[in-house]
């Protein structure tokens, strides 16, 4: 019933939502934890949706989080991420800044520190959502590079390239210096001794999707997997400690196989040679430098043509304001004075 | 218990491991799949070198049919016509896990190999919206002996992680425990939907 609620007043009658989005939250106090989840759904679809919603529902957001069954908090903290980027979509593509936009930025922020600091939460679930959502945010809070390898669906997914220089609400220097923080934070967790097999392995994946995604961050991100390896958390029984291995073999092997990983290359190797993996399966994943130095030049052919590409398109407007300037000029010649 | 739990148990052919614990965890009321995630779907022939091979999508009944054509008494002798009898009253045919779009909370596959190949497809899928998804491992013989004993141990695992009511905090301890009862090595990892 309720997502029947959802499907017909978000996605098939939208002009409705603002009629019923008070009632339908209203939910959110509800005593069956299943329907509160459901409040944090349709606040993230209703937000997806509608920017204008951010103002209105995000508050909800910051109330459910502090909610005492962990399942709702984590729903929340899984709606985050999407959210995060939702706002910042929204308040990039605005032509003007409003008081709902700065409103909306203040509250996501105070989601933002609140979620982030939920990394040592006591329940080992909501840390693993916050590991993830902390992914996505550093993934839309960072330039991409030339060399990044992308997991989205969309072709260029929404980054920090698309937030310009002059946006008023934060400078894109800031949310980019507050991303490498959050690596840190995640590389130092990644460090902790007492983390669980799952965590460690969610927090694993993560570092090495961050590191394919955004090459500036490889370095921290090998040397914490060659640190991992040489300490493994004593906690880990000798069944976790074999899948944290393969898990880690698994990690490194797509890490090599990053075109800009070339100069971690010795270091990967030796630890994949104490995991146990042979020469020629090292071999195998090893990518042909001569392929990876033609792949460079081709796109930096790609890069210089796209820059050209553009410069003749600003040449271009510029002949042609040069042109409508010239015209005016002789129109207002034609004018007698 | 929460039976709301959706589990996948795969082995290579979606033939006799997986099935045999496919049957028994829908017995006990839970919410299972069962998969393979071989090319082909391989069944012993009347040599080593000479296996039967059907693609995922062929129904059980065919291939019934087609053993029972080929050699009645050999296939009756080795119990793969019983097998596939049992089989296609669960469900049609062999299904392939990689083709699966359907989302799990529980991935249980029977041997290293297959482990490897389900995360192998786990990793290249795109997540949208960080949805736990475990996959577990233990190793099980392929032959009817082992397959039963396995079942059993699955069932048994089963129960377990639908025990907690939180199962991503529990996950961990719940392994530990079962390792230790049942004296098998086991492999853990998580993925996202």
């Amino acid at each position: 019933m309720l997502s029947q609620v959802q499907e017909l007043v978000v996605h098939r009658q939208p002009d409705l939502l603002d009629t019923f989005y008070e009632e339908v939250v209203a939910f959110q106090s509800d005593k069956n934890s299943d329907v509160r989840k459901w409040v944090v759904g349709f606040i993230e679809e209703a937000c997806k949706k509608d920017g204008r919603m951010l103002p209105l529902l995000l508050p909800n957001v910051q109330l459910l989080l502090e909610d005492g069954t962990v399942s709702v908090v984590k729903r929340c903290v899984q709606a985050t991420a999407p959210l995060h980027k939702c706002t910042l979509v929204w308040v990039t593509s605005a032509h003007t800044i409003t008081s709902d936009m700065e409103l909306a930025w203040i509250i996501l922020t105070g989601i933002k520190s609140k979620v982030t600091a939920m990394i040592d939460h006591e329940n080992d679930g909501v840390r693993t959502q916050v590991i993830k959502c902390m992914e996505s945010m550093i993934l839309v809070q960072s330039y991409s590079e030339t060399t990044s390898v992308h997991r989205e669906r969309e072709n260029v997914p929404f980054c920090l390239d698309r937030v310009p220089l002059t946006l008023k609400l934060t400078r894109p220097r800031k949310l980019e210096d507050e991303a490498k923080q959050m690596v840190q934070k995640l590389v130092s967790f990644l460090g902790s001794i007492h983390i669980s097999s799952v965590n460690l392995m969610t927090c694993m994946s993560s570092l090495v999707i961050l590191a394919r995604a955004r090459p500036i961050f490889l370095p921290s991100v090998v040397q914490s997997l060659e640190l991992l390896h040489a300490n493994l958390p004593p906690t880990l029984s000798k069944s976790q400690v074999n899948s944290v291995r393969k898990h880690l073999k698994l990690q490194l092997i797509n890490l090599l196989k990053h075109p800009s990983a070339c100069d971690f290359h010795d270091n990967i190797i030796t630890v994949l040679t104490d995991l146990g993996m042979s020469s020629s399966e090292i071999n195998k994943a090893v990518p042909n430098r001569e392929e990876i130095r033609r792949q460079a030049k081709k796109r930096e052919r790609a890069k210089a043509a796209a820059v050209a590409k553009k410069e003749d398109g600003n040449e271009g407007s510029a002949r042609k304001r040069a042109r409508l300037s010239n015209s005016t000029l002789t129109s207002n010649k034609d004018i007698p004075e | 218990m929460s039976l709301d739990l959706r589990f996948a148990v795969s082995c290579s052919s979606n033939m006799n491991r997986s099935m045999e614990a496919h049957a028994m965890l829908q017995k006990k009321g839970f919410k299972v799949r069962s998969f393979g995630t071989g090319d082909k779907v391989k069944l012993p022939g009347p040599g080593p070198d000479k296996p039967n091979c059907y693609e995922f999508g062929t129904s059980y009944d065919f291939i019934y049919k087609d053993l029972l054509n080929k050699d009645k008494a050999l296939y009756t002798q080795n119990g793969l016509l019983h097998m596939l009898d049992r089989n296609r009253r669960i469900k049609d045919g062999p299904e392939r896990f990689q083709d699966c779009t359907d989302k799990f909370d529980i991935i249980l596959t029977c041997e290293e190999k297959v482990y490897d190949q389900v995360l192998e497809f786990l990793e290249c899928h795109i997540p949208e919206e960080n949805n736990p998804v475990h996959i577990i491992n233990i190793d099980i013989q392929d032959n009817h002996e082992e397959a039963t004993i396995g079942a059993f141990m699955i069932c048994e695992l089963a129960l377990l992680l639908s025990s907690s009511d939180d199962l991503d905090n529990d996950i961990d301890e719940l392994l530990h425990e079962f390792e230790n009862k049942c004296q098998r090595n086991i492999l853990h990892c998580v993925q996202f939907y």
